[in-house]
């Protein structure tokens, strides 16, 4: 059985979807937020500290979202090197055929790590 | 695209609220001006970054203080512009702008600038929620030349020069 929350903030929704092997947060819409972190940081944070103890791996979903401003980035950025310098298995997924997303998602493989524990993929 | 010069002005109040209406309304202008939706959504960012700062670090003590946002496109570029009074306590950010620009002027590409913010970034503490990116994204993502000026002491403009 899979369960979906989700989360709405201004122009922004993240929905979290458990189906018991994976844990998926994806995003819709667009973030305009002051403070993002206040709002995305707890979630990625929360996400990830379960499929730590499940043993999932956590894919995040931006393919579905429209606008972000740079802040929004900040908590996506600080999840990454939490997971890459502890535990954890990402996936960041973005929308390879949308210019913006390609260029702004593409650069955090520098968070990859080489054995594709957190890795970065631009999907069609 | 319209072969003309074509120019579009927005006054902005200092509410963080109105930056959903300011990224349409900036977006429909580019779109009607024939931008196709690649380069309408790389300017509109460009645009929402600066006004983003203009809310964020001016000073808006005086009624009816607001931000001004120009957008002027013509055959051989884009020229965005935003206005915003500042204070006293301006100043902070006045010279943490002029290192920010005068740094991103020193990578050849400014790929690397993003990349290196981005690892900045990673090393600060969960609390420091400042990402300083929007300068460097606008120069990476929006290809944009930045530059600013300050008049009379009182107000604050910072361009965005892209090449079409």
């Amino acid at each position: 059985m899979e369960s979906i929350q989700s989360f709405v903030n201004d122009r922004l929704k993240i929905e979290y979807a458990d189906d018991g092997q994976a844990c998926t947060v994806r995003f819709f819409g667009k973030s305009f937020l002051k403070d993002p972190g206040e709002f995305v940081f707890p979630i990625l944070s929360k996400v990830l500290q379960d499929a730590i103890e499940g043993k999932k791996r956590v894919f995040i979903d931006f393919r579905e979202l429209a606008y972000m401003n740079s802040s929004t980035i900040t908590p996506v950025i600080k999840i990454l090197e939490r997971a890459r310098m502890g535990a954890g298995e990402i996936t960041v997924q973005y929308k390879h055929s949308l210019k913006w997303q390609d260029i702004s998602f593409s650069a955090l493989i520098i968070f990859q790590t080489p054995d594709r524990r957190i890795e970065i993929v631009g999907m069609e | 695209m319209d072969s003309r010069s074509r120019e579009f002005e927005l006054r902005v109040a200092s509410d963080w609220g109105k930056m959903g209406s300011v990224n349409e309304a900036i977006l429909a202008f580019l779109e009607s001006c024939g931008l196709a939706g690649e380069l309408a959504d790389r300017y509109t960012m460009v645009a929402c970054e600066l006004t983003e700062n203009g809310i964020k670090y001016g000073n808006f003590e005086k009624t009816g203080a607001s931000v001004s946002v120009k957008v002027k496109v013509d055959r051989r570029g884009i020229f965005v512009e935003v206005t915003n009074p500042i204070g006293a306590g301006t100043h902070d950010y006045l010279r943490e702008l002029d290192r920010t620009i005068q740094w991103v002027r020193g990578f050849q590409d400014p790929f690397e600038a993003y990349i290196e913010r981005m690892q900045a970034i990673s090393r600060e503490s969960i609390e420091v929620d400042r990402s300083g990116l929007g300068l460097v994204r606008i120069t990476y993502e929006g290809r944009a030349a930045l530059d600013f000026y300050v008049e009379d002491d009182s107000t604050l403009s910072v361009s965005a020069v892209s090449e079409l």
